[in-house]
């Protein structure tokens, strides 16, 4: 009988709580019908965005939550850094490199940030990444006529075309046309310059774990590729696959590039923490009989130049590093310069590379 | 009486010379692990470069063929060592390294250790880390044991919590952490003999070798273990020493198998198993036994994970389970009689 009743109590306990965390939901459901309305648009547009979507959007935008920095890196370089109304959290750690949006307030991690408060910033429009956050983002903003915005801006690929649809949302096409003008011919000085080359070095490219390469369809690859070297994992079928060092000295590769993660490299001011990242690929057991350690031609990149909007500056310091003798006179930290200057306001510092 | 004598002798023989079988198999496989790889050094050319100074081959067998297979080998060894001696203590077939959370604790002090010592690859640190997490769940699990006089389910109950506890831990490490962390973390989880060399080894060799002596010398005590505590304390087994040594020797154990290498869970739960379906319950000859399973299981998964997909590699801690699970199944449904 007693447990009968307690039986009968957890019942009733757990009904109550799936009813009471229904509730809020519904509430704010009923709500939204009211936000919506209020939103008064002068046009709509269709773009296609980065999930191969077709997603209307009401113009003028004046109010967007930004997930992804890489996406804000294109917005600051289409001046419109004044329409952030909220960024996620790891941007206020790096208030250097962002100082016109340190006091933005924040809504939590990029690849999960926290709906309400996006929702109490009232935005017309709030960008993440294509997967990025998971597909419920567009159930939970869509009720208050948040549009979501799915662009990716760290494939090198699609950057250009993703930097004209923002440019199209925000209503700065100039800004846009002028940075992937600069991105075109940068891109093309680079690919002229490698149109003749006969010999691209063996690279082994290897991704921020210990032993795991990048292989067709990663960033590393691609960036490899376009500055004119042979990633030795080109014929692998993932993109992120775990290899043994033998793998690594039976092929022989004649550099090495190493992708590091180091967080806040725009405020860093002494090399010791990629040096000591190269340090450790140089002692790797065996590893002197590489060629690529043997030329001292290993070198360290971190993921700020590597993927996003600033790729090409990874890409041309690879290009320096596999074809020295055709880039001889070519300075990939002046590009790098000119790039933070011209398009992010702000002046070059930092260590992104070594040696 | 001697036909007794004489059939005992029969049965103890068959162990042995199952051990020993056991022990061949694991220097066959030891061969073909040597021979394989993606370089040129072949068959011959690797039994050649074991006895030169220098030069590639030299550098791929002793540099990297060797501390793959003999760390291999130290991690079947260990985990299935810690597994059986958990089972016997715990007097319960599901206590293993992993399930008891200790495995999970451990990974988490060495993922602390990986993460906060950023830069500073310190295996000491590493390795210290994971014993000392190792243990503090332990004696968790032990003193929940001891103050409600539990049984030894409530341990594997109280493992399993623990063993959430730390991965939940790890995963808030890894939702927390940079790209690079996650990477870390992540594959930790997968498992992978690549990263070790012989610092690493010599460190964990410490670690396990150690208590080898000490846990084969309690066999006997082990064995009365599992007529029940008050059998064996009537026939003068320190129950409580016992159990509350062999949990620290099990832990130090897991930690020194693990720290270096990652999550290779199953290894723990199953060599225990295969083991006592063909021998029997006599630690004296289930513990060396089992530890020769382990190796021969962690070894061969290893040869499989670099050979099936060349050169990508499945990281060993998937493909032991690959390897381990049709072959504990097989046993189950084989044997029709109950061995536990």
């Amino acid at each position: 009988m007693k447990k009968l009743l307690s039986v009968q109590v957890m019942v009733i306990f757990l009904f109550c709580s799936v009813i009471s965390a229904d509730l809020p939901a519904r509430a704010l459901q009923w709500q939204a019908g009211g936000i919506t309305a209020d939103k008064n648009r002068e046009k709509n547009i269709r773009i296609k965005d980065a999930m191969g979507r077709s997603v209307e959007v009401g113009l003028p935008v004046k109010r967007m939550v930004v997930l992804t920095s890489d996406a804000l890196e294109v917005i600051r370089a289409l001046n419109a850094e004044n329409l952030v109304v909220g960024v996620n959290s790891g941007i206020a750690r790096d208030t250097l490199f962002w100082p016109g949006l340190k006091d933005k307030p924040t809504v939590g991690r990029w690849m999960e940030p926290n709906y309400e408060l996006i929702v109490d910033l009232n935005p017309d429009i709030v960008v993440g990444y294509a997967r990025h956050p998971a597909q419920d983002m567009e159930k939970k903003l869509s009720p208050f006529g948040i549009t979501v915005l799915r662009l990716d801006f760290y494939k090198i690929r699609t950057l250009l075309k993703e930097v004209e649809i923002l440019g199209r949302i925000l209503e700065r096409e100039k800004e846009a046309g002028q940075l992937t003008g600069w991105y075109r011919k940068k891109m093309n000085f680079m690919q002229k310059r490698l149109k003749d080359i006969n010999d691209r070095p063996d690279v082994y490219v290897e991704s921020y774990s210990k032993h795991q390469t990048t292989g067709p369809g990663s960033g590393g690859h691609e960036i490899c590729v376009l500055a004119g070297g042979y990633n030795i994992a080109s014929n692998f079928s993932i993109p992120y696959p775990q290899i043994t060092p033998e793998w690594v000295l039976a092929n022989n590769p004649h550099v090495i590039i190493k992708a590091t993660s180091l967080s806040n490299c725009y405020a860093m001011s002494r090399p010791d923490p990629l040096k000591s990242i190269r340090n450790e690929i140089m002692s790797r057991p065996a590893w002197d009989n590489i060629r690529a350690l043997q030329d001292d031609k290993v070198y360290v990149m971190a993921s700020d130049i590597w993927t996003g909007p600033r790729a090409i500056i990874g890409t041309s310091y690879m290009a320096k590093w596999f074809h020295p003798d055709i880039f001889r006179n070519f300075d990939p930290e002046k590009l790098h310069k000119e790039y933070l200057r011209k398009f992010q306001g702000i002046k070059y510092q930092g260590v992104y590379v070594y040696p | 009486m001697e036909d007794i004598c004489q059939q005992y002798q029969g049965v103890t023989g068959r162990k042995i010379s199952f051990i020993i079988l056991l022990a061949l198999v694991l220097f066959g496989v030891s061969i073909i692990a040597l021979s394989q790889g993606p370089s040129s050094v072949g068959f011959r050319e690797s039994f050649a470069a074991l006895f030169q100074d220098s030069g590639l081959a030299h550098g791929i067998i002793w540099k990297l063929r060797l501390p793959r297979i003999v760390m291999a080998i130290m991690v079947g060894c260990g985990l299935a060592l810690a597994g059986t001696v958990f089972q016997a203590i715990l007097r319960n077939p599901l206590a293993s390294p992993y399930t008891l959370g200790i495995g999970w604790s451990a990974g988490f002090g060495a993922v602390m250790a990986i993460i906060f010592g950023a830069g500073l690859y310190n295996e000491y640190l590493i390795a210290g880390n994971a014993f000392f997490f190792a243990l503090l769940s332990s004696f968790l699990i032990l003193g929940i044991a001891k103050f409600k006089r539990s049984t030894p389910e409530t341990m594997i109950l109280a493992g399993i919590a623990i063993m959430f506890l730390f991965s939940s831990l790890s995963s808030l490490f890894q939702y927390m952490g940079t790209m690079e962390e996650v990477h870390e973390i992540v594959f930790w989880f997968f498992g992978s003999l690549s990263k070790v060399g012989w610092k690493e080894i010599s460190m964990a060799s410490v670690m396990i070798l150690f208590p080898i002596p000490i846990l084969l010398k309690w066999s006997w005590d082990f064995n009365l273990l599992a007529a029940g505590d008050e059998s064996a304390k009537a026939l003068g087994v320190n129950v409580d020493a016992i159990r509350m040594l062999g949990v620290v020797l099990a832990s130090l154990v897991t930690a020194g198998a693990i720290c270096f290498t990652g999550v290779i869970g199953f290894v723990g739960l199953v060599s225990p198993h295969i083991t006592r379906m063909v021998i029997g319950g006599d630690h004296r000859f289930l513990l060396p036994a089992s530890a020769l399973v382990g190796a021969v299981l962690v070894l061969t998964a290893d040869i499989l994970g670099r050979a099936l997909w060349a050169p990508q590699v499945i990281p060993i801690g998937i493909v032991t389970s690959f390897v381990g699970v049709p072959f504990f199944f097989y046993l189950l449904m084989k044997k029709t009689r109950e061995y536990w």
